[in-house]
């Protein structure tokens, strides 16, 4: 069981985060289940690149050759949540653009572009 | 749709896709003790090669640096978006000498806030210049030091005026930082190509290892990262709270 719950962790969130998603009826909030669902990524990526009994992949007090995590995945998370908060920067000013048009945040008010 | 249809959709596919989660789970490889190939290959190469001792930042800045050059523009493209969609009704000369937004009360700051902002907003500023500046030695780079800076930009603005922080956060500037920084990494990349090596190929000297300046171009890389970042999310933090405000007549 120790060994699935990373993985079921991961297909909670993005389980979750997907319910969020499709029950939402404000913008906002379905930005911040988005948030969620990613962060599912981020703990499948750490998960992979884990080792029982490894430091983390710096090498600076312990000398190299030490055993270390995987330092590919950690790289990946990294950039990964940077865009990931600019992204949703650009989804809450469309929220912005969204409310000063239409006055409103609730997907289901909206009616598709003519 | 209506609400009750999608949860029903929701719900079915939730029917279909969880036996499956589940069987994915069972077979995955063994939590923390599998083979990881490519992380032993850096780990067990790199600080030989490069004589750095950071092995994300090795990730980030050299072994997929091209990848890092994508996800780069990645964040550029959605800064220009969120400013251009916030700029984009208040018009780009209106920015520069905000005026309050009538009726919205502007709380004049606690003394305590202004002391504690004071004090901590140097300090987050200087450590963010550390992170950055250690990038190959011990945790830490461009991508975290930027947002390490410029979250101490926004301390700043908690405790100062609104007037006074847009003093120093110029629009102009941060611009040129964000474009700028993404313009030096493409540089960086180009720049071995002129001495007949490839796209990003690490020719600079090396340096020491475990010394602040080791790692070659990675050095480049990382500040036009660290720009990039930096600009990036000073921009949107001011696009924003310039949303809050309303233009007053700019010479």
């Amino acid at each position: 069981m120790t060994a699935l719950l990373p993985w079921l962790v991961a297909a909670w969130l993005l389980g979750i985060g997907l319910y969020g998603i499709v029950t939402s009826s404000n913008y906002i909030h379905l930005i911040g289940c988005l948030n969620v669902v990613q962060s599912a990524t981020y703990v499948i990526l750490l998960c992979v690149g884990y080792r029982w009994n490894a430091g983390p992949p710096i090498f600076d007090p312990q000398p190299p050759g030490t055993p270390a995590v995987d330092p590919v995945v950690q790289a990946l998370v990294l950039t990964d949540i940077v865009i990931g908060a600019t992204v949703s920067a650009l989804l809450l000013a469309l929220a912005v653009q969204l409310h000063k048009r239409k006055g409103t945040l609730d997907p289901e008010a909206l009616r598709p572009m003519r | 749709m209506t609400r009750t249809a999608r949860l029903l959709l929701f719900a079915v596919a939730v029917l279909v896709l969880a036996p499956a989660g589940v069987v994915v789970a069972m077979n995955m490889p063994a939590f923390g003790s599998h083979e990881l190939p490519y992380g032993d290959a850096v780990n067990s190469t790199i600080p030989a090669a490069r004589h750095i001792s950071n092995m994300v930042s090795a990730v980030n800045f050299d072994v997929r640096g091209l990848d890092t050059l994508g996800e780069e523009f990645m964040l550029v493209c959605a800064v220009t978006g969120t400013v251009v969609l916030l700029r984009g009704e208040r018009g780009e000369k209106l920015t520069s000498h905000p005026a309050q937004m009538r009726g919205r009360l502007n709380a004049p700051r606690s003394d305590a806030l202004v002391l504690t902002g004071r004090l901590m907003g140097p300090m987050v500023l200087l450590f963010g210049l550390y992170v950055v500046l250690h990038a190959t030695v011990t945790p830490g780079g461009g991508f975290q030091g930027g947002v390490v800076i410029s979250s101490g930009l926004l301390l700043l603005y908690l405790c100062e005026d609104y007037q006074t922080w847009r003093w120093f956060m110029r629009a102009g500037w941060l611009d040129a930082c964000e474009g700028g920084g993404a313009l030096i990494f493409v540089l960086a990349g180009a720049a071995p190509l002129c001495f007949g090596a490839h796209f990003l190929q690490n020719i600079m000297p090396l340096g020491k290892f475990r010394d602040m300046l080791s790692g070659g171009l990675m050095q480049i890389v990382n500040a036009a990262v660290a720009c990039a970042v930096l600009g990036g999310f000073a921009l949107v933090f001011l696009e924003f709270l310039e949303e809050t405000r309303e233009p007053r007549g700019d010479p």
